[in-house]
């Protein structure tokens, strides 16, 4: 049991649970304040989600929904993961994502490519824009999260600009890919029929989850994650004995960036959501993806569960009753998350430390003597 | 051409609000990425007395505006003081936390009000006509906003405190060496704990400043468009020295002023370029700016880095 | 109550996580003498000595000033009852004045505003009275390394300090600087104030002090009169036998040159000048050539750009014949140079790496370990980490999956120590690779410098240490500001002649 509860893992994963919980409580007591009589409700609600229906062929089909959205945000939470191991903060991801919509609809609408190639140009545009984060880091120092963020807010710009060619006449919103190009969907493959034919079930489902243990491995098995990981953890050690540290911030960040567009192009190319050529702020995304990378554990497999989780209560929102509250009660929820998520070593450290307090700590002594020894 | 220097003066103005906000944070060794949610946080604060307190008299209102906005912006900084001083967090999880927390919980708040009021009102958005005016002086065809004077008087006082102070003296030692100051008996945690409280002063001064900028209401659910980072960009541009960051906010400033007034010059008008290219100009010029002025930083040395008791 | 003692430190004991750092420990200072702790690293010479200064709470045990019982639970205490200290990494903000470093704490202010006049009169004044000879107005980052010293002095006697503690204070400077501290500390002395010297070099203390305490291990061994004991006799107190210091070594004539390095000048990183400043020089096979000299003269500097951490812009560098001035990293290990770095923690280890992962660092790329594919041979990788644990004798917790972090400094510095030597190099560069260590641990590391010298590579290390440089090198290059001053033969030269050198008094025109 004990040995159980000292496993990083094991601990990543209470953390994350303890992280969830107060999430949860404090969101409620939000909801207390706003109004107590629904309250209750209310988080009942949004943790329900679908379940909010009662025929389970429509609970299948928005599970399918939910489903859908999760695919984008495990990449863009992937995408996050990839940089921070490199030490990189790379919250560009944002907009490394909406270059990606940009980049998918465009070649989808205005030019009629087909999925595929579609697809490829939004990864292509995403990892171009994780490139110019990594050059200005890596040949000018520039801090990664603020020039992430002034990117973020030039590529929306770019991206409404570019889109406002191929929308609608009478609203803001690009044209249904159906009607103009259909064979910019991504093949459905036959498996919207396993959710009740929900068309926005798509072949994105298994290329996200390959991509998630490609992740995996790559970080963990392959000389790149080696040298990545050694990067992320001391850059000097790493450039003295001659890895290319500045080639690796740059490639962590061009992969980074394509799975940002890669996420892009799984969600728009299902034609689930549209652009609103006049978005005033970059998708959200990108900054959900720091909650899950973070609430997973910074660990691939972690994130599929927690992109799950997040997209989850983030569409339960919606089900809140209006009258009383608003969807962004769930916004406020991831937010707090994330928030909570910066305690995380805290927690463990705590953790630690109230296990270690039963015996006394022995194999300490060495690291202590160390430490004696240079004062 | 009036319209355009009094626009570029009141986006400086927000901007060397919020970069001094920064720039105190930095000295004392604390990275402020959250200086973003404190804005919004603080525009929130000024924005609901403007909404729901009633006065003829403009002082009163300025100063109950100002307060607000200070005091929400220092509440919310706390969360970064906790986090980050207290308990070590990393800086960039919580500051990026708190940005997305404060648009989130101004849009709940300010959605919970309005349904409130009228349950057909799902808005975010806070109108303010008649008290914005209050800010304003008329002189011709030049609006002159009393924050131009606010910022003046700001900027005079944060270089007086931390060139002239004792307690600026010791602020800076912390985020320079925070082990040498605590050698001579400084509280590394208190002037940490005080140089985030000003930065949420600062950072909420600023966001009412700029949603006071233009127009007369304020859709929360937008936050303030990357100007806490713009502000960090400025400061380091302006090297963590108050009146070069001063001179440089000026410049960012004219930049953000050009997207809204550039129909008014005819020349430019007549290029027919998208006004999109406009909104993108404080960015781009920021990060040329940052790309030009990060190799050699003069940041203070130990920014960023928790400090730790037990480690010497 | 009347008291010979200005500071009494009884029965202490000062426990960490698994250690004991300070086990009953009773320490006495009289007034007014220059009392030596004497100790070697870990021995608990400086955790005492925060006890002291409000910087730890000791477990058990009490201090009395006078007399009388004090509690000091952190420096303020310490400041309040005159306790003063000088730390042996300084603690000066580098960017602020000589004076805002004096008076940062204790600031005088007058309607809220600094008010800095009396006080730099006051500094002026201690300055001269003591002989410290101190520009209030410049900045620390501007100023010698004992200059800085003498701040850290003037901060202690601006509050008014009377019991002056001065942690391993000589560690930093020339002999000649060391003179002239020697000098100063003196002069406190007989003007009333009470000193506690932190030190593990005999003959400094044997030249100052007037009494010395002993630690060994966390343990107090004794109190000696400095005039009535001997150099032999501390030293046998302090390491517990009697230890040859010196390294045992054959005579081996140098060959083949296997480091060329000529007219190299290398910008520095803290300033726009030159920090090498057109050196030339040769390593040959079987030889050990040290480059002495006070820190921050240009061993950084001159080290990086060999190694290929930081490029020079004029001059070349030759290994092998071949030139590499210009060549990355990894292309220099593979030619065969070994870099045994001087942080071993910044530089030298992935801290959170387990042991193998750590002694891979530098040959994973090789097929032995990635194949084709790109994957890590892990079977390889651990048969490969567990052949050096063996040989080099690195002891850990778990074997090869131990965390480097949780390793100690000795055992550290053997797995660099392990990967550099295994890998067969050419050329071995070693940068201060016993600091830190006890004696074992530096025994070990000598013999392992002096075994590749005898196997005919090239040996080229940095010392700050001069007992170290006399004692290991064939031949002994020193530098001063960026420049070679002078080549020595260890055996025909002297401590004093290198240090007049070193502190750039004496300097010959030097071909290498």
């Amino acid at each position: 049991m004990k040995k159980l509860l000292k496993n990083d893992g094991v601990q990543t994963f209470l953390a994350s649970l303890l992280c969830i919980i107060l999430g949860m409580l404090i969101g409620y007591i939000v909801l207390l304040f706003i109004n107590p009589a629904g309250a209750g409700k209310a988080i009942m609600d949004i943790m329900r989600n679908f379940f909010n229906f009662s025929n389970p062929l429509m609970q299948l089909k928005r599970f399918g929904n939910t489903v859908a959205k999760t695919m984008p945000l495990l990449l863009c939470s992937l995408s996050i993961l990839f940089s921070y191991k490199v030490g990189l903060f790379n919250i560009g991801v944002a907009g490394q994502y909406c270059i990606g919509v940009c980049a998918s609809l465009y070649a989808a609408l205005a030019w009629h490519w087909n999925w595929f190639f579609c697809m490829t140009f939004a990864i292509v545009a995403g990892a171009f824009a994780g490139m110019l984060v990594g050059l200005l880091k890596s040949l000018f120092n520039v801090n990664e999260v603020i020039s992430g963020i002034m990117l973020n807010w030039i590529i929306l710009y770019f991206t409404n600009m570019t889109l406002n060619k191929v929308k609608e006449v009478a609203s803001p919103y690009t044209l249904y890919i159906d009607q103009v190009n259909p064979g910019a969907f991504l093949p459905n493959a036959g498996l919207d029929k396993l959710f009740n034919n929900n068309q926005y079930i798509t072949i994105a489902v298994p290329i996200a989850l390959v991509v998630t243990i490609a992740v995996y491995v790559v970080l963990n098995k392959t000389k790149l994650g080696y040298e990545l990981r050694a990067t992320g953890l001391n850059a000097k050690a790493a450039k003295y004995c001659g890895m290319a540290e500045k080639k690796n911030m740059i490639l962590s960040l061009v992969i980074s960036g394509a799975l940002a567009g890669l996420g892009a192009s799984l969600l728009y190319q299902t034609g689930y959501m549209r652009w609103e050529c006049t978005s005033a702020s970059v998708p959200a995304m990108g900054f959900n993806g720091i909650a899950t990378a973070f609430l997973g554990g910074l660990n691939p497999i972690g994130a599929i569960f927690s992109s799950y989780f997040i997209q989850h209560i983030t569409d339960g929102g919606s089900y809140v009753d209006k009258s009383m509250y608003c969807s962004q009660i769930s916004d406020l929820i991831s937010s707090i998350i994330i928030y909570l998520c910066g305690f995380v070593f805290f927690m463990k450290y705590a953790f630690n430390k109230v296990l270690n307090k039963k015996k006394e700590p022995v194999n300490n002594a060495n690291a202590k003597t160390d430490k004696g020894g240079e004062n | 051409m009036t319209l355009l220097i009094q626009y570029t003066l009141i986006f400086a103005s927000v901007l060397i609000l919020v970069a001094l906000g920064g720039c105190i944070s930095e000295h004392s060794g604390v990275i402020n990425l959250g200086l973003e949610g404190i804005m919004v946080i603080g525009a929130l604060g000024g924005a609901l007395v403007m909404k729901f307190f009633k006065t003829d008299s403009s002082f009163l209102m300025i100063l109950l505006v100002v307060l607000a906005a200070i005091v929400m912006g220092m509440l919310f900084s706390a969360l970064l003081g906790v986090a980050c001083i207290n308990f070590k967090a990393d800086q960039t999880i919580i500051g990026t936390a708190m940005n997305m927390l404060s648009v989130a919980g101004a849009t709940v708040f300010v959605k919970a009000i309005n349904t409130a009021a009228d349950p057909n009102d799902v808005s975010s958005t806070i109108q303010y006509n008649g008290p914005k005016k209050m800010f304003i002086e008329r002189i011709g065809n030049f609006e002159f906003n009393w924050f131009m004077v606010i910022t003046l008087v700001v900027l005079g006082l944060v270089c007086l405190f931390l060139y002239k102070t004792k307690y600026g003296l010791r602020l800076q030692a912390c985020g320079e060496h925070p082990q040498a100051a605590d050698s001579v008996g400084i509280n590394v945690y208190k002037m940490r704990w005080m140089g985030v409280l000003m930065s949420g002063a600062l950072g909420g001064l600023g966001g009412i400043c700029y949603i006071l900028a233009g127009v007369s209401e304020w859709k929360f659910e937008t936050g303030v468009a990357g100007f806490g980072f713009l502000a960090l960009a400025v400061m380091i541009f302006g090297q963590w020295k108050p009146y070069r960051i001063a001179l440089v906010a000026l410049l960012f400033g004219m930049f953000r002023a050009l997207s809204n007034v550039y129909i008014g010059f005819d020349f430019l008008y007549n290029l027919k370029i998208p006004s999109s290219v406009y909104n993108m100009m404080p960015y781009i010029v920021s990060l040329i700016v940052l790309a030009l002025s990060s190799k050699h930083s003069h940041a203070p040395k130990a920014e960023g880095i928790p400090y730790d008791k037990g480690q010497r | 109550m009347d008291t010979p003692y200005a500071i009494e430190m009884l029965n202490i004991t000062k426990r960490f996580p698994g250690i004991i750092a300070n086990d009953n420990i009773t320490l006495r200072l009289k007034k007014g003498e220059i009392h030596a702790l004497l100790g070697e690293n870990g021995a608990g010479k400086s955790t005492l000595m925060s006890v002291l200064f409000g910087l730890y709470q000791p477990e058990e045990g009490i201090i009395k000033k006078d007399g009388k019982e004090v509690s000091i639970k952190n420096p303020n205490d310490a400041n309040a009852l005159g306790i003063g200290m000088v730390h042996q990494h300084f603690k000066l903000v580098e960017c602020f004045t000589v004076l805002d470093n004096i008076i940062l704490g204790v600031e005088d202010t007058k309607n809220g505003l600094l008010q800095k006049k009396e006080a730099r009169k006051k500094v002026v004044a201690l300055s001269e009275k003591y002989g410290l000879s101190i520009d209030p107005d410049a900045l620390i980052e501007d100023i010698t390394v004992g200059m800085q010293q003498r701040v850290e002095i003037l901060k202690m006697l601006y509050r008014d300090n009377e019991i002056l503690i001065f942690d391993e204070p000589t560690a930093v400077l020339t002999p000649q600087e060391i003179d002239e501290l020697m000098k100063i500390m003196k002069n406190l002395a007989s003007e009333g104030k009470s000193i506690l010297f932190i030190s593990h070099k005999l003959a400094e203390i044997m030249k100052v002090s007037d009494r010395c305490s002993v630690l060994r291990k966390g343990a107090y061994i004794g109190t000696l009169e400095t005039a009535k004991t001997s150099i032999e006799e501390l030293s046998a107190m302090m390491v517990g036998r009697n230890v040859n210091f010196h390294v045992e070594k054959q005579e081996k004539a140098p060959s083949d040159v296997v480091l060329d390095v000529e007219n190299l000048c290398v910008k520095s990183e803290t300033h726009n000048l030159d920090a090498v400043k057109n050196v030339s020089f040769k390593v040959r096979r079987g030889e050990i050539v040290c480059i002495a000299g006070i820190d921050g003269n240009g061993q950084k500097e001159l080290i990086e750009s060999i190694t290929g951490l930081t490029n020079a812009h004029s001059g070349s560098i030759k290994m092998l014949g071949k030139d590499i001035t210009r060549e990355k990293i990894r292309k220099r290990n593979v030619m065969g140079m070994s870099h045994i770095p001087e942080d071993r923690h910044k530089h030298g280890l992935v801290l959170d790496y387990s042991l193998e992962d750590n002694l891979i660092l530098e040959r994973y790329f090789e097929p032995e370990f990635t194949n084709k594919a790109g994957f890590l041979k892990r079977k390889n990788i651990r048969k490969y980490a567990d052949r050096l644990i063996e040989e080099y004798d690195i002891r850990s917790g778990q074997g090869a999956i131990t965390i480097a972090r949780s390793m100690s400094g000795g055992n550290q510095q053997k797995a660099i120590i392990a990967r550099e030597i295994d890998k067969n190099p050419e050329l071995l560069v070693a940068v201060q690779p016993t600091r830190g260590l006890d004696v074992g641990a530096i025994e070990y590391i000598h013999k392992h410098l002096v075994e590749q010298r005898d196997a005919d590579k090239a040996v080229l290390m940095v010392s700050y240490e001069l007992e170290e440089v006399m004692d290991v090198s064939d031949r002994i290059l020193v530098l001063f500001e960026g420049e070679i001053v002078g080549e020595f033969d260890p055996k025909k030269t002297t401590e004093e002649e290198l240090g007049l050198y070193m502190a750039g008094a004496k300097r010959d025109e030097v071909k290498a």
